[in-house]
Protein backbone atom coordinates (compact mmCIF):
# COMPACT_ATOMS: atom_id res chain seq x y z
CA UNK A 1 0.00 0.00 0.00
CA UNK A 2 2.78 2.12 1.08
CA UNK A 3 4.90 0.93 -1.69
CA UNK A 4 1.97 2.20 -4.44
CA UNK A 5 1.02 5.78 -2.62
CA UNK A 6 4.89 6.48 -2.82
CA UNK A 7 4.87 5.41 -6.91
CA UNK A 8 1.40 7.43 -7.70
CA UNK A 9 3.30 10.56 -5.86
CA UNK A 10 6.47 9.53 -8.03
CA UNK A 11 3.92 9.73 -11.22
CA UNK A 12 2.20 13.10 -10.05
CA UNK A 13 5.46 15.04 -9.32
CA UNK A 14 6.37 13.94 -12.66
CA UNK A 15 3.52 15.75 -14.17
CA UNK A 16 4.02 19.48 -14.84
CA UNK A 17 2.23 22.76 -15.76
CA UNK A 18 3.24 22.35 -19.54
CA UNK A 19 1.06 18.48 -19.34
CA UNK A 20 -1.92 20.09 -17.77
CA UNK A 21 -1.92 23.01 -20.36
CA UNK A 22 -1.40 20.49 -22.97
CA UNK A 23 -4.50 18.42 -21.47
CA UNK A 24 -6.43 20.83 -21.56
CA UNK A 25 -5.80 22.57 -24.79
CA UNK A 26 -6.18 19.04 -26.50
CA UNK A 27 -9.51 18.46 -24.62
CA UNK A 28 -10.66 21.81 -25.72
CA UNK A 29 -9.56 21.04 -29.41
CA UNK A 30 -11.36 17.58 -29.47
CA UNK A 31 -14.58 19.42 -27.93
CA UNK A 32 -14.16 21.88 -30.52
CA UNK A 33 -14.02 19.43 -33.15
CA UNK A 34 -16.68 17.29 -31.89
CA UNK A 35 -18.93 20.52 -31.75
CA UNK A 36 -18.43 22.09 -34.95
CA UNK A 37 -18.01 19.17 -36.93
CA UNK A 38 -20.95 17.05 -38.11
CA UNK A 39 -20.43 13.47 -40.09
CA UNK A 40 -22.44 10.49 -39.36
CA UNK A 41 -21.24 7.72 -38.22
CA UNK A 42 -24.98 5.83 -38.62
CA UNK A 43 -26.98 5.69 -35.48
CA UNK A 44 -30.17 4.89 -37.33
CA UNK A 45 -33.07 7.12 -37.68
CA UNK A 46 -35.37 8.27 -33.95
CA UNK A 47 -38.25 9.74 -35.70
CA UNK A 48 -38.53 13.43 -35.37
CA UNK B 1 -14.39 9.66 -34.96
CA UNK B 2 -12.77 10.87 -38.51
CA UNK B 3 -12.26 14.50 -36.62
CA UNK B 4 -11.01 12.72 -33.59
CA UNK B 5 -8.84 11.37 -35.93
CA UNK B 6 -7.33 14.63 -37.37
CA UNK B 7 -6.97 15.43 -33.83
CA UNK B 8 -4.74 12.17 -32.72
CA UNK B 9 -2.96 12.71 -36.70
CA UNK B 10 -2.37 16.17 -35.93
CA UNK B 11 -0.96 16.20 -32.03
CA UNK B 12 1.56 12.84 -33.61
CA UNK B 13 2.93 15.18 -36.15
CA UNK B 14 3.95 17.68 -34.15
CA UNK B 15 5.09 16.31 -31.44
CA UNK B 16 6.96 14.04 -34.12
CA UNK B 17 8.28 17.05 -36.08
CA UNK B 18 9.13 18.71 -32.60
CA UNK B 19 11.33 15.89 -31.49
CA UNK B 20 12.97 15.47 -35.14
CA UNK B 21 13.95 19.37 -34.78
CA UNK B 22 14.91 18.83 -31.20
CA UNK B 23 12.84 21.70 -29.79
CA UNK B 24 10.01 21.49 -27.10
CA UNK B 25 6.33 20.98 -28.61
CA UNK B 26 3.71 23.56 -27.33
CA UNK B 27 0.12 22.89 -27.15
CA UNK B 28 -1.50 26.39 -29.10
CA UNK B 29 -2.49 29.16 -26.98
CA UNK B 30 -6.61 28.98 -26.76
CA UNK B 31 -8.28 32.18 -25.81
CA UNK B 32 -11.36 32.26 -23.34
CA UNK B 33 -11.54 28.71 -23.53
CA UNK B 34 -14.41 28.53 -21.36
CA UNK B 35 -16.59 29.24 -24.47
CA UNK B 36 -15.66 25.86 -25.71
CA UNK B 37 -18.21 23.86 -22.60
CA UNK B 38 -20.47 27.26 -23.48
CA UNK B 39 -20.87 26.34 -26.84
CA UNK B 40 -21.05 22.37 -26.56
CA UNK B 41 -23.70 22.49 -23.78
CA UNK B 42 -27.04 22.79 -26.04
CA UNK B 43 -25.88 20.41 -28.92
CA UNK B 44 -25.17 17.81 -25.86
CA UNK B 45 -28.64 18.46 -24.48
CA UNK B 46 -30.43 18.32 -27.85
CA UNK B 47 -27.91 15.94 -29.65
CA UNK B 48 -25.89 13.42 -27.49
CA UNK B 49 -27.81 13.13 -24.48
CA UNK B 50 -30.77 10.28 -24.86
CA UNK B 51 -32.80 11.93 -22.45
CA UNK B 52 -32.90 15.15 -23.38
CA UNK B 53 -32.52 14.06 -26.61
CA UNK B 54 -35.82 12.63 -26.63
CA UNK B 55 -37.94 14.82 -24.60
CA UNK B 56 -36.67 18.09 -25.60
CA UNK B 57 -39.32 20.68 -27.77
CA UNK B 58 -38.71 19.94 -31.35
CA UNK B 59 -38.25 23.93 -31.43
CA UNK B 60 -35.22 23.80 -28.99
CA UNK B 61 -33.66 20.97 -30.34
CA UNK B 62 -33.92 22.76 -33.97
CA UNK B 63 -32.36 25.64 -32.40
CA UNK B 64 -29.84 24.23 -30.14
CA UNK B 65 -27.61 23.26 -33.02
CA UNK B 66 -27.11 26.32 -34.70
CA UNK B 67 -27.10 28.41 -31.45
CA UNK B 68 -23.94 25.69 -30.35
CA UNK B 69 -22.20 26.17 -33.42
CA UNK B 70 -22.49 30.47 -33.23
CA UNK B 71 -20.99 30.18 -29.72
CA UNK B 72 -18.22 28.09 -31.48
CA UNK B 73 -17.96 30.57 -34.43
CA UNK B 74 -16.81 33.44 -31.58
CA UNK B 75 -14.87 31.17 -30.10
CA UNK B 76 -12.94 30.36 -33.32
CA UNK B 77 -12.66 33.94 -34.33
CA UNK B 78 -11.55 35.46 -31.01
CA UNK B 79 -8.80 32.65 -31.97
CA UNK B 80 -8.09 33.45 -35.84
CA UNK B 81 -4.88 34.13 -35.12
CA UNK B 82 -3.37 30.68 -34.82
CA UNK B 83 -2.38 28.72 -37.51
CA UNK B 84 -5.19 26.43 -39.23
CA UNK B 85 -7.99 28.34 -37.25
CA UNK B 86 -8.85 30.45 -40.45
CA UNK B 87 -8.88 27.00 -42.34
CA UNK B 88 -11.22 25.00 -39.52
CA UNK B 89 -13.62 28.76 -39.73
CA UNK B 90 -14.54 28.28 -43.04
CA UNK B 91 -15.47 24.74 -42.06
CA UNK B 92 -17.56 25.74 -39.63
CA UNK B 93 -19.12 28.64 -41.51
CA UNK B 94 -20.04 25.75 -44.51
CA UNK B 95 -21.55 23.81 -41.72
CA UNK B 96 -23.85 26.82 -40.08
CA UNK B 97 -25.40 27.39 -43.10
CA UNK B 98 -26.10 24.17 -44.27
CA UNK B 99 -27.92 23.16 -41.15
CA UNK B 100 -29.41 26.75 -40.59
CA UNK B 101 -31.04 26.68 -44.16
CA UNK B 102 -32.58 22.94 -43.47
CA UNK B 103 -34.24 23.57 -40.12
CA UNK B 104 -31.22 23.09 -37.69
CA UNK B 105 -29.88 19.66 -38.84
CA UNK B 106 -27.56 18.53 -40.84
CA UNK B 107 -28.95 17.26 -44.09
CA UNK B 108 -27.91 14.03 -45.32
CA UNK B 109 -30.14 12.06 -47.93
CA UNK B 110 -31.39 8.54 -47.45
CA UNK B 111 -29.37 6.67 -50.26
CA UNK B 112 -26.35 7.74 -47.89
CA UNK B 113 -27.90 7.04 -45.03
CA UNK B 114 -28.20 3.96 -46.23
CA UNK B 115 -24.85 2.72 -46.04
CA UNK B 116 -23.89 3.51 -42.55
CA UNK B 117 -24.39 1.06 -39.96
CA UNK B 118 -28.07 1.09 -38.62
CA UNK B 119 -29.23 2.88 -41.56
CA UNK B 120 -30.61 0.32 -43.43
CA UNK B 121 -34.59 1.57 -42.49
CA UNK B 122 -33.36 4.77 -43.50
CA UNK B 123 -34.92 4.15 -46.54
CA UNK B 124 -38.27 3.93 -45.34
CA UNK B 125 -38.23 5.77 -42.69
CA UNK B 126 -40.09 9.37 -42.76
CA UNK B 127 -38.04 12.34 -44.39
CA UNK B 128 -37.65 14.83 -41.77
CA UNK B 129 -36.73 12.01 -39.53
CA UNK B 130 -34.09 12.99 -37.50
CA UNK B 131 -31.08 10.41 -38.06
CA UNK B 132 -27.74 9.68 -35.72
CA UNK B 133 -26.67 12.77 -33.40
CA UNK B 134 -27.28 15.92 -35.68
CA UNK B 135 -28.59 15.02 -39.30
CA UNK B 136 -31.95 14.98 -40.92
CA UNK B 137 -33.38 12.94 -43.25
CA UNK B 138 -33.73 14.67 -46.50
CA UNK B 139 -34.10 14.17 -50.40
CA UNK B 140 -31.35 15.49 -52.35
CA UNK B 141 -34.16 17.66 -54.43
CA UNK B 142 -35.31 19.24 -51.04
CA UNK B 143 -32.29 20.03 -49.50
CA UNK B 144 -30.98 23.74 -49.48
CA UNK B 145 -27.41 23.99 -50.36
CA UNK B 146 -27.13 20.39 -50.94
CA UNK B 147 -23.38 20.48 -52.35
CA UNK B 148 -22.89 21.24 -48.33
CA UNK B 149 -24.95 19.01 -46.47
CA UNK B 150 -23.52 14.75 -45.16
CA UNK B 151 -23.01 13.48 -49.21
CA UNK B 152 -19.68 11.87 -49.07
CA UNK B 153 -18.30 8.81 -47.72
CA UNK B 154 -15.02 7.22 -46.94
CA UNK B 155 -13.65 4.51 -49.47
CA UNK B 156 -14.55 1.33 -48.77
CA UNK B 157 -11.26 -0.19 -48.27
CA UNK B 158 -10.90 1.96 -45.13
CA UNK B 159 -13.69 -0.36 -43.45
CA UNK B 160 -15.00 2.72 -41.67
CA UNK B 161 -18.41 3.86 -42.71
CA UNK B 162 -19.20 7.69 -42.15
CA UNK B 163 -20.65 10.20 -44.15
CA UNK B 164 -19.44 13.96 -44.08
CA UNK B 165 -19.56 17.11 -45.46
CA UNK B 166 -17.05 19.56 -47.19
CA UNK B 167 -17.58 21.55 -44.30
CA UNK B 168 -16.22 18.51 -41.75
CA UNK B 169 -12.75 18.59 -44.13
CA UNK B 170 -11.74 21.62 -43.62
CA UNK B 171 -12.60 21.57 -39.93
CA UNK B 172 -10.32 18.12 -40.27
CA UNK B 173 -7.52 19.97 -42.56
CA UNK B 174 -7.71 22.87 -39.93
CA UNK B 175 -7.77 21.07 -36.36
CA UNK B 176 -4.86 18.96 -37.94
CA UNK B 177 -2.70 21.99 -38.93
CA UNK B 178 -3.43 23.91 -35.68
CA UNK B 179 -1.63 21.04 -34.25
CA UNK B 180 0.82 19.78 -36.15
CA UNK B 181 2.60 23.34 -36.61
CA UNK B 182 4.63 23.27 -33.63
CA UNK B 183 4.42 26.27 -31.90
CA UNK B 184 7.21 25.70 -29.55
CA UNK B 185 9.73 25.54 -32.26
CA UNK B 186 9.20 29.13 -33.43
CA UNK B 187 8.25 30.85 -29.56
CA UNK B 188 10.44 28.96 -27.19
CA UNK B 189 13.70 28.73 -26.71
CA UNK B 190 15.89 25.22 -27.71
CA UNK B 191 16.43 22.77 -25.08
Amino acid sequence: MKNTLSQVALVVSKIRGEHVQMFFAVLALATLVLGVGAPSDGGGATGR
Amino acid sequence: MILLSAVALGLLAGWGWSRWRRRPYGPPELKSVWLVPAAFLPQLLAAYLPPTHQFLPSEAARAALPLSLAVFLVFVWLNRGLPGMPILMIGLVLNLLVIAANGGWMPISPATAGNLPGGSDAQQAALGSRFGQKDVLLLPEDTRLEFLSDRFLLPGWLHYATAFSLGDVFIAVGAFWLLARPRAAQNSKVE
